[in-house]
């Protein structure tokens, strides 16, 4: 058993597979927020004002920083891997909305998750998992602190969660700018992001 | 415990569980159950394991005698989210009462633990507090003993302060008796493999 199994007690984990046919058989109710976390199933805890706000505004600002070629999903899911199906705010992936109607898209080029009680679970075991799948560009909007957390550089790490974090992080402050990976062009004030 | 409650994970209800056995997500040989709304994967059962689980179905069996049936690893239902398959567990009747439904309040339970010590100790034991199960013990492999729970209590607010506020550990020289068996006497010698 690998270092995830011994979690907890051991519940039975469902394959992405699995998963999407629950999705379509019905088996949740409508409405439901479930993300499916290395085999897990998650459930997120209902959005505040803020919360929801902060990712409207991140939507925006990152639609007006990347540009034509990309599309900005907002809680979408993303087949991230083969036990995990993660919902994150928002993730900008390249092209558009009818290039993922037959499967979700896989490597956002940026991806975005607005914290507040989530704050150690987003950076730890969402950052883990983001990190293993490779994911380059990894942002935490903390709310708590007013800052964004910027991550970088996955690289295996036989303690995180997962087994990977990433290498890099820096902390921006509210009036300082941020420029995504993938848009080396763009300047985002981090005032522009938070609600 | 470690890991804090997980209040992130998503729970089963017993009519989700039993469309996932329906759907053929899980099957009657899979080693899960449903306590509290989580899909729980049990304890292998190795020898010494299966071994216990057969004595103590023996001796609850003689102890308790005519209007009861004793069923091992069979399920029971406590609440709209668990549905748990106890090592061993006496029922009064028959089992032909249970033709349309599953026992809901067995007199005991008794989990046989080794690796799912913690497990047996903790979410089983407040999940069966829970369900007021009134007699609760756990052949504790590890140590060699039988743990005794009883006394259902919250001492807390939460779902999870469940719990037994009386825990007797008897050694394989003592003798238990069932409370729905006043007059049995068990050594726990016999329920040790």
């Amino acid at each position: 058993m690998h270092a995830m199994a011994s979690y907890e007690t051991g519940t039975r984990r469902f394959s992405r597979a699995e998963y999407e046919r629950l999705i379509d058989l019905g088996v949740f109710q409508p409405g439901e927020a479930i993300e499916l976390i290395g085999g897990e199933l998650m459930v997120a805890e209902p959005q505040g004002a803020a919360h929801y706000t902060a990712i409207q505004k991140t939507a925006k600002a990152l639609e007006a920083a990347f540009g034509p070629g990309w599309h900005v999903r907002t809680q979408g899911p993303i087949g991230l891997d083969d036990d995990s199906e993660p919902e994150p705010d928002v993730a900008v992936v390249p092209g558009g909305p009818d290039e993922y109607s037959r499967a979700h898209p896989s490597r956002p080029a940026l991806t975005v998750e607005v914290a507040e009680s989530s704050l150690g679970a987003d950076r730890l075991r969402k950052g883990s998992l983001y990190a293993r799948a490779g994911l380059p560009d990894y942002w935490v909007l903390n709310l708590v602190d007013r800052v964004l957390e910027v991550y970088r550089e996955p690289a295996p790490d036989a303690a995180a969660p997962f087994g990977w974090r990433y290498a890099r992080r820096e902390v921006f402050e509210a009036t300082a700018r941020v420029t995504p990976l993938a848009a080396p062009g763009a300047s985002i004030p981090v005032s522009h992001l938070l609600p | 415990m470690k890991q804090a409650e997980r209040p992130g994970l998503r729970r089963w209800s017993r009519r989700e569980y039993e469309r996932l056995i329906d759907h053929g997500f899980l099957d009657e040989d899979d080693p899960i159950e449903l306590l509290d709304g989580l899909l729980l994967v049990k304890e292998p059962q190795h020898s010494p394991h299966r071994t216990a689980v057969l004595l103590v179905a023996k001796a609850v069996e003689r102890a308790f005698g005519e209007g009861w049936f004793v069923q091992t690893q069979s399920p029971i239902i406590l609440d709209d989210r668990s549905e748990p398959e106890p090592d061993v567990c006496v029922v009064r009747g028959s089992p032909r009462d249970y033709v349309a439904t599953h026992p809901t309040r067995p007199a005991l339970i008794v989990e046989v633990a080794q690796s799912g010590l913690h497990l047996a100790r903790g979410r089983k034991a407040a999940a069966y507090a829970r369900a007021r199960i009134a007699d609760y013990w756990i052949v504790n492999l590890v140590d060699r003993v039988l743990e005794v729970h009883r006394e259902p209590a919250r001492p807390g607010p939460a779902r999870r302060h469940w719990g037994y506020a009386a825990i007797d550990t008897l050694g394989a020289d003592a003798t238990i008796t069932p409370l729905a068996a006043p007059s049995a006497a068990i050594r726990v010698a016999e329920l040790l493999p």
